[in-house]
């Protein structure tokens, strides 16, 4: 598999994830996204015609949107199933709409950052973070609950769901962009639980965290 | 009207936010808090930012014991928020005086409560005690403002209004025990979330107050008061109670002590106090404590048995008896940038290498302890060495021959990055010290504890420092800085890092050659030779006469 | 709140990357003033009105506010035939310059925050070097500043100590020297110019010029980039933003001795913008 990458792209960040939380090899090819803005480019452009990162090919599938790329990678590599729950429809739908939600993330925290660090100057960027605060407070409170039911993950499995990762990389950016997370204390406990998924990798922006506390035998 | 806020307590954050290994963000009164449940339970509130770099010390780790700064690697330790180690000068010991601010905090209710100067009983909650803690309701308005929309909030509900700045607090309620947890909790977090709304919406319309300005402490200019003599020049300022007491192995007590007033000071790995025994007799003993144990410092001590009234004594102590201490010195200060560490003990000397061993573990690096003993019946501290039992040899009964033999295997293989710590009787560190030389090992990579106190430091040559403004002429023997001899001396003397770089400890030079050794000074300065660092500068020259 | 530091008025910064112009006016924002940049042939920089000077220097436009600026300081290498000059992006911080110019001259955070690229832990040690500040052109120069490695060569899989010098020749500018893979004899230069937004908040232009051959152009941005973008968020956690000129403001090591020439050095200059400045 060939991933079209970033580095410092949070989009991208969501598949290198998976793919190590998976142990899936793949291959990146780097794009010249900043300041290059090599993504529109006519040669970016025959393989994701949107001009956006980021996308993959593999065997001779060409795939693009993070959030679709993460269907794919977990259906097709996770033996489990439990990244992408296609046998339950009720976690099934969850996971989707969390999906969905951490698209709204991607237009408003994500939309910050790129105003504040890379000089998108036609982003409205208070709009940009109070939209992100608006979609904080639902997760935090739906985290608070979730934890209070014992719950670790975004939606209702004892593993972690592709939900998960498509919330976490803008959430953890999002100070780049102004958009600070004090007020967030579930949200913060879930990136500690989330960094210490076996496998889990950083990006540029994104600490590790420490050991988990483990109860010392009795 | 901020003073008097600065009394009060206010909860800061909720019991179920202090997760293991997590470190909670909170802010009040415009400061920034770092606080963190270590693995004991004990609740640390400090303030949010290292003292090395102004980092926020909310992105660092909690692992448990010690909470890592993500800039630079430093460690800073359970309760007393002392600097444990610095990983750019992994040789030294920090200095005792970078300790981070720490503000009084306190559990109860659910909630955890603090204050910039926060003093007095806690609120009494009546009939809302051991009630349900809300979930908190961030809000981006004044506090007084959510106070006064709350008095119409028609459900019996204590609130608490924490006011992070000027413009912004969270709602914190506690509601009735109820058996209906989870449906009260959810009913109220709707309901509180659309009161939020509605203030903020009356807040966006008003101009918002100015941002509390909290104060920014400057580094700490002397932690420690001027010392006190006693009899034997040594300072004995910390009292501290027996709270345990036991024979771990044969001769050896275990001493478990409890400070009786104050905090017990940071130590690190390696560090020892002196004891001030009741019969004025003044001895050394390592502490075993591992990182993060900082409510209590034990000590192992072995019944000599020529014993001048020293380990006799100790021996004879029970538990409620009382002790002066010192505060920890560290003269066997422990690198952490090995890419193996090799501990060799031998008998009681196992207890400053215990210490040691025990902060390698819980930091993951790679170390052997070896530990010769008499017999079975000898071994000390099993129970600690339990729990590193993978990296831990122990060689019984072994004579001076095979524990020779011995050595030389532990000692075959010189690296460049490996690090040798011994500790033990005399003979022993001989034949080590006489085998590290033949293998190869460089002096640098091999560290010696005799029990002396005189060691460390290239502090070499004795000079004598003439004050010329108190008329005093005081020596400086090798190993000792002059800020010490200063302060042992009654002269005050202010210092801050005692690693020659922040410039407070600078002193005026009258005449005498200056064997510069900080950084804090211009290659000018200190050409021109009229000031000094006293804390690791010295001389060149036999005598100094020193502007004091 | 306009900029009264006259000290940091008369300097040049840089606006933009010569190659990010194009007849678009560019906006922009130096020392609270807000710019326009225009480029019709020659490029020109207005602000409320005014017409400031310009000049082209290092792949940068450069202006100023001020009158009396003198030269801007030199960097030889930028003009050897068989270097390459990359300009690897720009990225705006919210930070003081002071406090991203430390950040560039400490190696001590290395195996910290750029693990197992520019550090590795357990080779935390940042060993003794040498600062000085030259007088015959003002600069500070750290030389034989020695880190251990883990990608030093691409060759060696151990990982080796590389040799730094660092020179802060303008209160925002700094620029580092290490030993190129490509010419041990030789070394590659890395150079951060800021241009202060305002008190808080820069531009941070980063810009190389390097021996390298075989590396492209890309590549060698995205490296910079994952080194900036992993330096990012201490710089944005750090409190207060401005740099504090008090010794006893925060507790320095041996390890900062280039980082307490430099907050001497700004003192002296009687710099205030962007400093928390010592009380007299």
């Amino acid at each position: 598999m060939k991933l079209y990458n970033y580095e410092l792209s949070g989009n991208c960040y969501k598949l290198r994830l998976l793919m190590s939380f998976l142990g899936v090899d793949y291959e990146t090819e780097a794009i010249d996204f900043y300041p290059g803005q090599k993504h529109k480019s006519p040669d970016f452009r025959q393989i994701n015609p949107l001009g956006q990162l980021p996308a993959i090919e593999d065997n001779g599938l060409v795939l693009r949107d993070a959030q679709a790329i993460l269907v794919y990678i977990a259906s097709k590599y996770d033996a489990d199933g439990t990244w992408y729950p296609a046998q339950d429809p009720a976690l099934l739908g969850q996971v989707m709409q969390w999906l969905a939600f951490a698209d709204g993330i991607t237009a408003t925290a994500s939309a910050a950052r790129l105003h504040d660090g890379l000089y998108y100057s036609h982003i409205d960027v208070e709009a940009a973070r109070k939209g992100a605060h608006t979609l904080f407070r639902i997760l935090d409170e739906h985290l608070f609950f979730a934890e209070d039911a014992g719950q670790a993950w975004i939606c209702p499995s004892d593993q972690p769901t592709i939900a998960d990762i498509a919330c976490f990389p803008y959430i953890m950016l999002s100070e780049e962009g102004g958009i600070n997370r004090m007020d967030y204390p579930a949200i913060r406990r879930w990136c500690d639980r989330f960094k210490r998924i076996p496998g889990f990798i950083v990006m540029p922006g994104i600490f590790p965290a420490g050991p988990a506390f483990e109860k010392p035998a009795a | 009207m901020l003073h008097s806020l600065y009394q009060q307590w206010f909860p800061i954050a909720s019991s179920t936010d202090l997760v293991p290994r997590h470190v909670y963000q909170a802010q009040l009164l415009g400061r920034e808090f770092a606080v963190w449940r270590a693995d004991d339970g004990y609740v640390n509130v400090w303030e949010n930012r290292c003292l090395h770099r102004g980092v926020r010390l909310s992105i660092g780790i909690n692992d448990g014991r010690e909470l890592k700064c993500q800039y630079h690697g430093w460690r800073y330790t359970n309760r007393t928020a002392g600097c444990t180690y610095i990983p750019a000068h992994p040789a030294d010991a920090p200095a005792r005086t970078i300790c981070n601010n720490t503000y009084p905090a306190q559990e109860a209710h659910g909630l955890i409560w603090a204050g910039e100067e926060a003093n007095g009983p806690l609120p009494d909650l009546g009939a809302h005690a051991n009630g349900i803690v809300l979930r908190p309701i961030p809000v981006h308005a004044p506090a007084e403002m959510v106070e006064t929309t709350l008095q119409s909030y028609d459900q019996d509900i204590l609130f608490f209004v924490q006011p992070c700045d000027s413009d912004h607090c969270i709602i914190r309620g506690i509601a009735k025990p109820n058996d209906d947890r989870t449906v009260l909790l959810r009913q109220h977090s709707f309901a509180l979330g659309e009161l939020r709304d509605q203030v903020e919406a009356h807040a966006a319309l008003v101009e918002a107050p100015a941002r509390y300005k909290p104060v920014i402490a400057r580094v700490a200019e002397d932690f420690i008061d001027i010392p006190t003599l006693t009899k034997e020049g040594r300072t004995a300022d910390l009292p501290v109670t027996i709270t345990a007491k036991d024979i771990i192995a044969k001769g050896i007590a275990r001493l478990r002590l409890e400070p009786l007033k104050c905090a017990l000071p940071t130590f690190q790995p390696g560090a020892h106090v002196d004891v001030h025994l009741q019969n004025g007799l003044v001895r050394q003993y390592s502490l075993t404590n591992g990182p993060g144990e900082t409510d209590h410092y034990t000590i192992g001590v072995k019944l000599e048995p020529d014993s001048r009234g020293g380990s006799s004594t100790i021996h004879a102590l029970n538990l409620g008896d009382n002790l002066a201490i010192s505060v920890p010195r560290n003269n066997f200060p422990l690198r952490r940038d090995a890419v193996e560490t090799i501990l060799i003990a031998g008998g009681i000397g196992m207890t400053p290498l215990l210490s040691m061993a025990r902060a390698l573990n819980v930091q993951g690096l790679p170390f052997a302890f070896h530990y010769f003993v008499q017999s079975d019946a000898h071994i000390a501290f099993r129970q600690e060495i339990g729990t590193f039992a993978d990296a831990a040899t122990i060689h019984k009964g072994l004579s001076p021959e095979d524990t020779s033999t011995k050595l030389s295997e532990i000692l075959a293989e010189p690296g460049p990055a490996r690090h040798v710590y011994i500790c033990g009787p005399g003979p022993m560190l001989d034949t080590a010290r006489e085998i590290a030389g033949r293998t190869g090992w460089s002096d640098t990579q091999i560290h010696f504890e005799y029990f002396k106190n005189n060691t460390q430091r290239n502090t070499s040559g004795s000079f004598k420092i003439e004050l010329a403004r108190s008329a005093m002429t005081l020596t400086v023997p090798e190993g000792t800085s002059i800020l010490n001899v200063l302060h042992e001396n009654g002269i005050n003397m202010s210092s801050s890092c005692e690693l020659g770089a922040c410039g407070t400890c600078r002193c005026t030079v009258i005449a005498g050659e200056i064997d510069h050794q900080d950084v804090y000074l211009t290659d000018s300065e200190k050409a021109a030779g009229n000031a000094m660092m006293t804390c690791v500068s010295r001389a060149r020259s036999d005598r100094l006469i020193l502007d004091i | 709140m306009p900029c009264t530091d006259s000290v940091a008025l008369n300097l040049w910064y840089p606006v933009t990357a010569l190659e990010d112009i194009t007849s678009k006016p560019l906006h922009t924002l130096l020392l609270e003033e807000p710019l326009i940049i225009r480029h019709d042939g020659t490029s020109q920089v207005h602000t409320r009105g005014r017409t400031l000077p310009v000049r082209e220097s290092y792949g940068y436009l450069w202006t100023s506010l001020g009158t009396s600026q003198e030269d801007l300081f030199p960097i030889p290498e930028y003009t050897e035939d068989d270097r390459r000059n990359v300009h690897a992006a720009t990225i705006g911080v919210q930070t003081s310059a002071p406090r991203s110019i430390e950040n560039f001259l400490d190696m001590g955070h290395f195996p910290y925050v750029h693990t197992n690229i520019l550090g590795a832990e357990p080779h935390t040690e940042v060993k003794e070097y040498t600062v000085e500040v030259s007088t015959e052109c003002d600069e500070i120069r750290a030389t034989n500043c020695l880190f251990w490695q883990p990608m030093a060569a691409a060759a060696s899989s151990a990982g080796a100590e590389v040799n730094y010098i660092y020179r802060v020749p303008h209160p925002y500018c700094a620029v580092l020297y290490k030993s190129s893979p490509a010419n041990p004899d030789r070394l590659d230069v890395i150079a951060i110019f800021l241009q202060p937004e305002t008190q808080e908040r820069v531009r941070a232009h980063m810009m190389l010029c390097l021996l390298d051959e075989t590396t492209s152009n890309r590549e060698i941005r995205l490296f910079q980039q994952t080194i900036f973008g992993q330096d990012k968020p201490i710089l944005e956690n750090q409190f207060p933003k401005r740099l504090p000129l008090d010794p006893r403001a925060e507790t320095p090591i041996r390890a900062d001795k280039s980082a307490i020439a430099y907050r001497r050095w700004l003192s002296e200059k009687g710099i205030t913008y962007g400093v928390i400045p010592s009380a007299a």
